[in-house]
Order: structure tokens, then C-alpha cells, then sequence
């Protein structure tokens, strides 16, 4: 009886941290999608209000010439374009895009922080500013992403290659540099916006627990 | 040509191709489906059409606006199908008539940047309690249209407060919950509570219809604060009225001060009220005013000279009864340290029964005269009255600025001025009062000696102003009633009257001048034992020296012949009635400047001699000249 008794309590006492374990990582995913909607968030303020600066000083005429949204360097990803399409994806495939995106803009936003300290605009020393916040968001949410790629599976370490050919220079006059200045920007808005997008339906897709969270 | 004709025509009327259209806004609910809405230009007059293009970003296909009623006029909305997010949308407004059509500029819109969710629904305020204080607990839920379930809408909640009455909200931001709960309630104040929503990166949403609630009187929770209150004070008005009350007379005092009463000399309250104010203002004319100098504390002293004349035995059993019973009646407050009968106490007393006596002695005749001085101030001899009746204790000395103390008379020594049959005796009383002072002026007023000397009252006041004194002296044996007054320099020492201690020796007061002053004044002193000094003092026997009035010589003197032996200290007065007044039997030389200047010979014999000089009293009909001291 009392060998028995003690089994039992053993037993008792692993499963207690089993459920523990198993808790705790559900936790821990959670949280950690949590912080990471947070930080998409604030990445995507900032480039939004960014974009509103630039504007705000953008004669009405770049605005026709400016490129299209269509040949930002990202372009070549496929993401949702819709909901029904976006609530399809999988977790992973929403972590890898995220990932995916997040890392394609690594090069360009270190283009645009040297470019912001030339930039021919007024705002010009706040947009400096924002674009190195811009830097820090996005290398921490990089950062806490990889840690949570390797809580959900092999299929999330996928990370497409993006790569920037716009080289260091983004203009040689005044105008180009200001047109391309804007045209990085709002690729970067958008893709941010996924980011965001794709950790807040992964958030809510983790919060079972708390549903209060969606 | 039939076009251009047309054409043409239009324009000669008037008309004219439409105006641009402008696109006002473009919006999206959920991030699914999105409305733009445009402005028409000037139509020109004409019909005029809308049309909105777009085109998405990635291809170069025009499309038209599928829906353009949905959404109401001038709107294009784009349902789900035709909603792509991520997409750039280049929108165009064309506005068309029979003249001409005119664009809009493009406007490029990404679904997902125009998001404005509709209001939160379903919202609800209910009353709750968290101990006693209620709160507002505000729920609701997202639009029906927004997906958060599935994360693909985020919103948060925004919602504001206030009460009816009032113009400025209250805003509260409640992030992703929906509820929220609101402290701080005004009891019995209605609510107007409003909900707002906006998605992570879009508009704010319009605010919801508003929820209405009242919350109830919780005045039972401020009632028991106001018990408290209400307790309180009362235990601080209870305290503040306890210590009033303790210091009532304090605070009495402080605030109304006691009127001090007039003291007018001879006002009678009863007369006034009465009303007669003939009575009134006799009373009041005192005779002794306007005072004279010695006026003062002293005038209100009365001083008693009484001589005693015993007539029979009986009678001066009588006055020795009387005097027993009070006649000595000191006014003054004695404060003589009085170890026996004591000075004034004793005098006092005897002088309240002497007085009632008096009255009826008055109205005897009494063999024997008293008069009766009596010092009632205790001026500063007073003070130093060393010789309350100490038994033996002569001071002549310190007699000298006081009084004469005689033992009472009969009567009481405050006269009441008023008019009443006794005026003999008011008057003496008077001048008594007059004869207070230190300077003991034995003046007496006129009027005194009139009424004091019925026909056996001694006036022995010597004074110019009492001529008629002599009159009633020229009685023999006739007591003198008291009030002569007589100023008599007070020894301080209260003689217990003659008659006091032993009626059978002497049966009344004796008195002994001290001196005379300059005013021709014999001041009386009483006389003891030895010299009779001793007032008050129960035991005659021997010490006890009165004045006895031996006789006036032809010089209007007054002459005590001292009975007993006498002592150089023994005061005697002889009396000098100068002229002009001869008021009172004349005494012999009087010392006026010294204290105990006059000495008195007295002499009483208590056997009842007749009246004249035997007793000691002053005896206005027979006048025999004293030895001086």
C-alpha cells in the first residue's frame, strides 16, 4: 500500500510537469506571438506615419511618375490577397512569409537610413530618425521570429530570398531621389501591413486559451 | 453632323459638358468589401451619367464599378469578389453628357489602409455593487461585419461617459476588452454611455447609439458618514456647552459687566416707585451736603456719641438692657482683631438692637441721655486698630486720627434719611456722618441736634453749626440719643459701652473726648478701663472712664469730669465750642492737634446720679468744668 501510494504520487508529480511542460510552451508560444503582433504593429505606425511626412512635402506630380507598387522588390512573393485566401494559409506558411518579408527588407531599410541623412527634404533629420527606429523594430521582431520558427516546425524555418537590387543610391537628383525615397517607403508600408496581418491571425489562431485576445 | 449639330445646339443654349466629378472617399468595413463615394461635378444642364473605373495595380484591365446602388448615389461598391487587399486600385470617376464627359482624377486606394469598422453592437450598461458603491459595467460586442475571431480584424474599443445634465464626455480607451467598468458615480445620476471601435491600423468607426441608465440612491452609504457628522457635533456643542456653562459667571462678567448700581446718599427706591417725588427729592437733600470736607468714606460712617445720663436705676437698667442688646453697633466693618466683644462686631450688634430700642427710647424719655459715637470707617486708624477692645490695651495714641468708637447707640447708626419722625435722630445721624473723619470734626449739622435732642438727647456735637445743640441739653438726665454725631477721632477702640458690661455701673456708653479740632470739634473717644478705652469691652469695673460732662463754663466749654482714675493717656476732651455756634456744651480745652489731645474726665457715677456730670454724660444743662487732662 504504501509502495503503491508512492507510485502513484510520482506519477502524480509527472504528469503535473508534462502538463506543465505542455503548458508552458503553449504559453510561451502565445506570449511570444504576442510580443511579435506588438512589435509588427508598432513597424507598421511608424512606416505609415513616415509615408505621411514624405507626402505631405511630395509635389502632386511625383506622384504620377512614381513607380508602381507592383516592382517593389517583394512583389515576386506570393501572399493572400484576400481573407478567405489568408485564412487558408498555414501557420507556418504564415510564420515563413512573415520571416520571409521581414528579411527581404533588412538591406533596403539600411539603403534608405543612409539615404535619409542626404534626403533633400525638410523632415528631413525626424525621417532620418524614424527609419533608424524603423531598423531597430524590424532586426528585434526578426529576432524574436526566429525564435518562434523553431517552436513551430521545420515548415516555418523556410525563408524566401528576396533580394534588393536597388543598390545604394537611390537617386541622383533632387526629385528621383525623393520619388524613389517615397516608393521604398510604401513598399515597406505594405509589407509591414502583411507582417502584421499574418502574427495577428496567427495570434488569434494560438489564443485558444484567451480568446479575449482576438 | 447631326451629332455636331446637336451638339452645337446644346451649347448655344447654354449647356455644357459636366463639371469634373471628384471621388470624395473611399471605405471598407471589414477589410473585405469596400464602398467609394464621388462628387459630381456641374452637370452643365444636361443628363448627366457617372461611371467608376478602376483598375488594379498589377494589370493594365480596366473594370468598371460593379454595384452602383448598394451603397446609395454616387457610390460604387465593391464586394468580396471584387475586393482584393494588398492591391493598389486606381479609381476614376467619369461624369458624361450629351455634351462631353469629363474624369476624375485617379485615386489610388489599398483596401486594407481604408478600413472604418461599423460601431460596436449590442451594447449594454448594467448597475453593479463592489462593496456597498455601485459601478457601471459597459459590454459589447464588435460589429457583426468585422472578423476578429479570426484575427483578421483587430479592433479596440473606445467609449465615453457622461451624465445628462452635463456637456463634456468622459473618455475612457478600454483596448481589445469589451467591457469596461466606470467608478465614481454620482448617486442617483443618469448616465449616457457611448462605444467606439477602430481597427489596428484604420479609422475610428462612428459612435454607437447611446445607452441610458440611472443609478440609484445609494444614500444610505453618505447617510451613515452624515450620522457620523451629526454625532460629532453634538458631542462638540455638548462640550462647548459644559464649558460655558462652567464658566457662565466668567463670561458673564465679561460680556455684560455689572452695572454698578447708583448710590445716591438718602435715594429711596420705594419712594420712587411710589412716585412722590416731593419725598423723593427731601429725602435726598441730605443736610450734610454738599459735603464737607470730610467727606468721604467716613460721611458714611456714622458716628455715635452717646451720652448716657441714667436718670433713674430703672432707667438705665433700660438703656444697659437696650445696650445689651445691641446697642453697640459699629458701622464699620470691623476688622479689628477682636478678642472679645470685640469692637464693631459687638458694637454692631448691640447698635442694630440699641437701634430698634432707641426708637422706642425716643419716644420715652429717657433719664439718661446716650449719645453715642460711633466710628463706623475704619479711615487708616481704623486700620491699625490694634485696640479692638483689647482688654486694657489703650492705644491712646492710635486713636488719634480714628474715631471715637462709642459703643452704638441705640438706634442704628445708618440714619435712613428719610422723613420720618425721627429727624432728631436722622439729623444727628447726619451729622454723625459729617463727623467722620479723620480730622473728626465733631460738627454737627444743625438739623441733627434739633431732632437728635428731643428733650433728653444730648447733642454732643460741638460744632458751629448746631447752636440749637444746646437747647435740648439744657435737659438734664436726659439720655442723649445716639446719633449726636459727633466726629470723634476714632481710637480705633471700641469702648464697650458702660452700660455694656455691667448695667448696674454704668448704664450706658461713656465716652471720652480725645481732642478737639480745629473746627472747635470734641472728639469723643470712648473710654475704657483705666481711661475707658476700651470699647465694647464687658468689663466696666474700673478701668472704664467716661466723660462726664462737669459743666460748661462761661466760656462755652465743655467740662468732663472723669470719674475713675484717669490716666495720662485717657483721653479727654474738653470741648470748645467756639463761638458762633455754641452748639454744644462747651468742653474744656481740648487739644484739637494731638491725637488723644482732649481728655475726657469722666466720671460716672453709676449710682444714677442725676444726670449732670455723674454719669459721665455730657450733661447740657449742667456744665461743669473738667479737669484737663
Amino acid at each position: 500500500q504504501k509502495l503503491c501510494r508512492k507510485t502513484v504520487e510520482f506519477m502524480h508529480r509527472q504528469l503535473i510537469m508534462l502538463y506543465m511542460v505542455a503548458a508552458c510552451r503553449a504559453v510561451a508560444i502565445n506570449d511570444l506571438l504576442d510580443r511579435a503582433s506588438e512589435r509588427s504593429d508598432i513597424l507598421h505606425s511608424l512606416s505609415t506615419t513616415l509615408s505621411h511626412d514624405l507626402d505631405s512635402q511630395f509635389p502632386p506630380i511625383g506622384r504620377v511618375i512614381m513607380p508602381r507598387p507592383s516592382m517593389c522588390h517583394t512583389a515576386s512573393l506570393q501572399t493572400p490577397i484576400d481573407k478567405y485566401q489568408a485564412l487558408q494559409v498555414s501557420e507556418s506558411d504564415l510564420l515563413s512569409l512573415a520571416r520571409s518579408l521581414l528579411q527581404a527588407w533588412e538591406d533596403p531599410l539600411a539603403v534608405l537610413s543612409t539615404s535619409a541623412n542626404t534626403l533633400p527634404h525638410p523632415a528631413q533629420s525626424s525621417i532620418s530618425n524614424k527609419i533608424q527606429e524603423l531598423q531597430e523594430h524590424s532586426k528585434n521582431l526578426g529576432d524574436g521570429l526566429d525564435i518562434l520558427s523553431g517552436k513551430m516546425g521545420p515548415a516555418a524555418q523556410t525563408i524566401a530570398s528576396l533580394p534588393y537590387r536597388g543598390g545604394n543610391d537611390i537617386g541622383e537628383d533632387r526629385i528621383s531621389k525623393l520619388i524613389n525615397f517615397n516608393f521604398l517607403l510604401s513598399c515597406f508600408r505594405r509589407d509591414s501591413h502583411k507582417i502584421d496581418s499574418f502574427l495577428k491571425i496567427l495570434r488569434c489562431r494560438a489564443a485558444k486559451m484567451q480568446p479575449e485576445m482576438c | 453632323m447631326t451629332q455636331e449639330t446637336g451638339a452645337t445646339a446644346a451649347q448655344l443654349k447654354g449647356y455644357s459638358p459636366p463639371g469634373k466629378p471628384t471621388l470624395t472617399r473611399c471605405r471598407s468595413p471589414e477589410k473585405e468589401t469596400f464602398t467609394c463615394w464621388w462628387e459630381p461635378g456641374s452637370d452643365g444642364g444636361l443628363p448627366t451619367t457617372h461611371a467608376l473605373y478602376y483598375r488594379k495595380e498589377s494589370s493594365e484591365r480596366v473594370y468598371e464599378c460593379p454595384d452602383y446602388h448598394t451603397a446609395g448615389e454616387n457610390s460604387c461598391f465593391f464586394n468580396k469578389n471584387d475586393t482584393s487587399i494588398w492591391v493598389n486600385y486606381n479609381i476614376t470617376v467619369v461624369a458624361t453628357n450629351t455634351l462631353g464627359s469629363a474624369f476624375s482624377d485617379p485615386v489610388d486606394v489599398d483596401v486594407v489602409y481604408i478600413v472604418k469598422p461599423n460601431p460596436p453592437e449590442k451594447q449594454t450598461v448594467t448597475i453593479m455593487e463592489d462593496k456597498g458603491w455601485p459601478f457601471l459595467r459597459v459590454s459589447w460586442e464588435p460589429p457583426q461585419k468585422a472578423d476578429t475571431r479570426s484575427g483578421w480584424i483587430t479592433l479596440i474599443y473606445e467609449l465615453r461617459v457622461k451624465l445628462e445634465e452635463e456637456n463634456e464626455w468622459e473618455m475612457h480607451l478600454a483596448g481589445h476588452q469589451k467591457t469596461f467598468n466606470i467608478f465614481s458615480l454620482r448617486s442617483g445620476g443618469k448616465y449616457l454611455v457611448e462605444v467606439r471601435c477602430k481597427p489596428d491600423h484604420g479609422f475610428w468607426s462612428e459612435w454607437s447609439s447611446t445607452s441610458y441608465i440611472k443609478v440609484p440612491d445609494y444614500f444610505h452609504r453618505e447617510k451613515s458618514v452624515w450620522i457620523l457628522l451629526t454625532i460629532f457635533s453634538a458631542f462638540i456643542f455638548l462640550i462647548l456647552t459644559w464649558l460655558l456653562h462652567m464658566n457662565s459667571r466668567s463670561l458673564k462678567n465679561c460680556i455684560l459687566p455689572p452695572v454698578p448700581g447708583p448710590k445716591i446718599k438718602g435715594f429711596d427706591n420705594q419712594l420712587l416707585k411710589n412716585g412722590k417725588s416731593d419725598e423723593i427729592f427731601s429725602a435726598l437733600m441730605v443736610s450734610n451736603f454738599p459735603p464737607t470736607t470730610s467727606s468721604n468714606y467716613e460721611d458714611l460712617l456714622v458716628e455715635y456719641l452717646e451720652v448716657y445720663v441714667p436718670v433713674e436705676q430703672e432707667l438705665m437698667q433700660e438703656e444697659s438692657k437696650d445696650l445689651h442688646g445691641g446697642c453697640l453697633k459699629c458701622e464699620r466693618s470691623t476688622s479689628d482683631s477682636d478678642s472679645g466683644r470685640g469692637s464693631c462686631d459687638s458694637h454692631t450688634l448691640l447698635m442694630d438692637k440699641c437701634g430698634e430700642t432707641k426708637e422706642e427710647g425716643r419716644h420715652t424719655d429717657r433719664a439718661s441721655s446716650r449719645m453715642l459715637t460711633e466710628a463706623q470707617r475704619h479711615q487708616k486708624g481704623w486700620e491699625k486698630d490694634t485696640l479692638t477692645y483689647a482688654h486694657g490695651d489703650m492705644v491712646s495714641p492710635d486713636m488719634s486720627n480714628g474715631r471715637v468708637k462709642t459703643w452704638p447707640s441705640v438706634f442704628s447708626p445708618l440714619p435712613q434719611y428719610s422723613s420720618n419722625p425721627l429727624d432728631k435722630q436722622s439729623s444727628l445721624e447726619m451729622a454723625k456722618q459729617h463727623c467722620l473723619s479723620t480730622s473728626s470734626c465733631l460738627t454737627q449739622p444743625g438739623h441733627s441736634t434739633k431732632e437728635a435732642l428731643g428733650p433728653s438727647n444730648w447733642d454732643f456735637c460741638l460744632g458751629n453749626k448746631q447752636p440749637h445743640l444746646l437747647h435740648p441739653q439744657t435737659q438734664v438726665g436726659r439720655q442723649l440719643q445716639a446719633h449726636s454725631e459727633v466726629n470723634i477721632s476714632n481710637i480705633g477702640r471700641k469702648q464697650a459701652p458702660a452700660g455694656l458690661q455691667s448695667p448696674a455701673l454704668r448704664s450706658t456708653e461713656y465716652v471720652e473726648v480725645q481732642r478737639v479740632n480745629e473746627e472747635d470739634l470734641v472728639l469723643l473717644q470712648p473710654v475704657v478701663s483705666g481711661c475707658g478705652r476700651i470699647e465694647g469691652y464687658p468689663q466696666m469695673p474700673k478701668g472704664k472712664d467716661y466723660s462726664k460732662v462737669k459743666g460748661v463754663d462761661s466760656d462755652n466749654m465743655l467740662l468732663l469730669q472723669r470719674e475713675v482714675m484717669e490716666e495720662d493717656w485717657c483721653p479727654g476732651v474738653d470741648q470748645e465750642i467756639n463761638g458762633g455756634t455754641g452748639n454744644c456744651y462747651t468742653s474744656s480745652t481740648v487739644n484739637t492737634t494731638q491725637k488723644p489731645t482732649a481728655c475726657i474726665h469722666t466720671a460716672m457715677p453709676v449710682q444714677g446720679d442725676m444726670a449732670l456730670a455723674m454719669n459721665g454724660y455730657v450733661d447740657t444743662a449742667t456744665m461743669c468744668t473738667l479737669p484737663t487732662c
